[in-house]
């Protein structure tokens, strides 16, 4: 029994020892390395330099506002599904762009945000006029939004789905306004789900890359962009792979202080 | 003249009808008022209807035709956060991100009363429910019945004209459902409001009630005193509904006179036409078995099962009617037995009639039962 039994781990162990485990030992290993293959941690020193320090700021600041926009799209939007008459319909019509490959998504936004793009049809109609749009800060964090907005809705419809209905219907018995039912009753109860969803945002959106050459033009650097252009571009991997040591560090860290750990009392009630 | 303010009802449905959009009708046509003060309990089978009227009254749904009156006023379009009556739900709907103190304090909070007066009306409703010290408990520490409590102290706390209670003892294993059978009529007498209870259990509503609706279909059937409701049920399924019967057709040859089962008997039911069709019910426990030929019918003994407090007795008579008997005393299966019954515990009910026919019929005669006895 046991034996069989630890006969199907194998492929699950093999896979999380050759791409998980060995590509961040091979991470770590290769940044305490210079260009030219000296032991060295100048690598994490200069990542203390005013330049990259900028960059990481700039990182956790984008990551931050696709988060929040992420959320005040999200929200509403799977408190309205959980009311719908055809909830999983809708949901699967939400989810299904997520399928789509990313660069197929953004190149699509280039055509409609480009000079001559739809975007610039619609605002010379409206009388505005052409504006730049493509390569601005704007389309960056819109286009993100776009993307990460499924990844977003879905922890969220979950916890708003199992959200007692009697809850709201005791809120409302007691005298709460559906407003006040919502701040007391519905989003602390669903918390666990906004949490979930802006870990599922947040952390990936902190090393986007080619959605800041694709849309913002490199107007907008993060640490992802940095880490591609010292593999590809410098060919400093020493660096490169200290930028994504410390990016993995900070995730871990997000993830522990956001945590899963659920509060035994949002599970205690029947 | 607190004597005719006492009598104006709090709650009223002035024809009430409710459909689903689907087309399923829930409530039919239904009227009713609810006087100050009473324990009253909403009775039938599930999706009868009897919900409905509790979110009716709550606010939680919109009556298709009809007004609802709460103190003399039309409440239809009143929201339910404004409405002056609380409830307590089936399954209790606690709010588990609070402890016991905050569920208690959260109608109160919402009204924005002053912290220190939430402390002592909170810490008051706990005394009330016997819940005092558990003010910091999570609701996922409690048992059953004692969420059942805090989920009493919340709605209470607000001081309801009128609490509204969903099957709330359903949910609680038997024991502790007798207990807090009593509870809660303790409850209701100390706090001297409306209570409207809904169940399925008709021992609970019979044990419980100043006044029972019995609903079936979307109607109500009867509505009465307990004992009004067991002794003369309005017909077939208020009959069956409530406690056991045993129930024949029979036709009624003049007042005071009804024949079934092949035979002749005096009764003390009037108002009806020589020779109608009627429906005759007697309670088992007022069977009693005799000799053949001490005993108004004749039948044999088909099965016999101990219930404990006493035997159910099952047997046929001579014209094929099954005859349910309740008997402190053991019969022998096969046996031939006569059953004997008084005129009084003979229930005669005229088939298809309403409930103002039939209490106006009833007054005809009552008087002259109660001089008899």
């Amino acid at each position: 029994m046991t034996k069989s039994r630890n006969l199907f781990l194998v492929p699950y162990l093999a896979w999380m020892v050759l791409f998980v485990v060995a590509p961040i030992v091979l991470i770590a290993y290769y940044s305490l390395f210079d260009v030219d293959g000296r032991f060295t941690f100048d690598n994490y020193t200069k990542f203390l330099s005013p330049v990259y320090l900028q960059m990481t700021l700039n990182s956790f600041w984008y990551a931050l506002l696709i988060t929040v926009f992420s959320l005040l799209v999200a929200y509403p939007t799977a408190y309205f599904l959980t009311r719908t008459k055809h909830k999983s319909l809708w949901l699967l019509l939400i989810i299904v762009p997520s399928w789509i490959n990313l660069l197929l998504k953004a190149y699509a936004f280039i055509g409609i945000f480009g000079t001559y793009g739809f975007a610039n049809k619609v605002l010379e109609l409206a009388g505005i006029g052409t504006k730049q749009i493509l390569f601005t800060d704007f389309s960056f964090v819109f286009v993100s939004v776009y993307i990460f907005i499924p990844f977003m809705i879905l922890p969220v419809y979950n916890a708003l789905d199992e959200l007692n209905p009697s809850l709201i219907y005791a809120s409302r018995d007691l005298g709460a306004s559906p407003w006040l039912t919502f701040r007391k009753v519905v989003f602390p109860l669903t918390l666990e789900g906004v949490k979930a969803g802006c870990q599922a945002v947040f952390i990936p959106a902190l090393s986007l890359f080619m959605i800041t050459r694709l849309i913002a033009g490199n107007r907008v650097i993060t640490l992802g962009t940095a880490i591609e252009q010292h593999f590809l571009v410098t060919q400093d991997w020493g660096m490169g792979s200290a930028i994504a040591v410390v990016l993995i560090i900070a995730m871990a860290v997000i993830m522990i202080l956001t945590g899963s750990g659920k509060r035994g009392a949002l599970h205690g009630s029947q | 003249m607190s004597h005719l303010e006492q009598q104006q009802p709090i709650i009223r449905f002035d024809r009430i009808s409710k459909q689903y959009d689907d087309g399923t009708k829930v409530l039919n046509d239904v009227s009713f008022a609810i006087e100050r003060g009473k324990f009253y309990t909403l009775l039938g089978p599930s999706g009868c209807g009897k919900t409905t009227i509790l979110r009716l009254i709550a606010g939680f749904t919109e009556s298709t035709q009809g007004d609802v009156f709460f103190q003399g006023k039309v409440i239809n379009g009143v929201p339910a956060h404004e409405r002056k009556v609380n409830t307590v739900f089936q399954d209790y709907a606690l709010f588990p991100h609070l402890n016991v103190y905050e569920n208690v304090a959260f109608g109160l909070r919402v009204k924005k009363w002053k912290k220190s007066d939430i402390d002592a009306k909170v810490k008051e409703a706990l005394r009330f429910v016997n819940l005092n010290g558990y003010e910091n408990r999570e609701i996922s520490e409690m048992s059953g019945g004692q969420r059942q409590r805090v989920a009493i102290a919340r709605a209470i706390v607000n001081e309801p004209e009128v609490l509204l209670l969903d099957e709330p003892l359903s949910a609680l294993d038997l024991k502790l459902r007798t207990e807090m059978q009593y509870e809660l009529r303790e409850l209701q007498r100390r706090l001297g409001i409306t209570f409207i209870f809904v169940t399925h259990d008709q021992e609970e509503a019979l044990a419980l009630s100043d006044e029972i609706f019995v609903l079936d279909k979307g109607v109500i059937q009867q509505s009465g005193t307990p004992v009004d409701i067991y002794d003369e049920p309005i017909n077939r399924f208020v009959a069956d509904f409530i406690g056991e019967s045993n129930i024949v057709g029979g036709t009624m040859i003049e007042d005071g006179v009804v024949r079934f089962a092949g035979k002749t008997f005096e009764c003390v039911d009037r108002g009806f036409n020589p020779n109608e069709s009627v429906e005759i019910v007697i309670r088992p426990e007022d069977l009693e078995i005799t000799t053949p030929e001490l005993g108004n019918l004749q039948a044999k003994v088909g099965s016999q099962l101990f219930r404990g407090v006493h035997y159910e007795i099952s047997c046929n008579d001579d014209a094929g009617n099954e005859w349910l008997v309740h008997s402190t005393r053991k019969a022998l299966v096969g046996q031939n037995i006569g059953l004997r019954f008084d005129p009084e515990a003979i229930h005669v009910m005229r088939i298809g009639e309403t409930e103002e026919e039939f209490d106006k019929r009833l007054e005809t005669y009552g008087e002259a039962g109660n001089a008899h006895d």
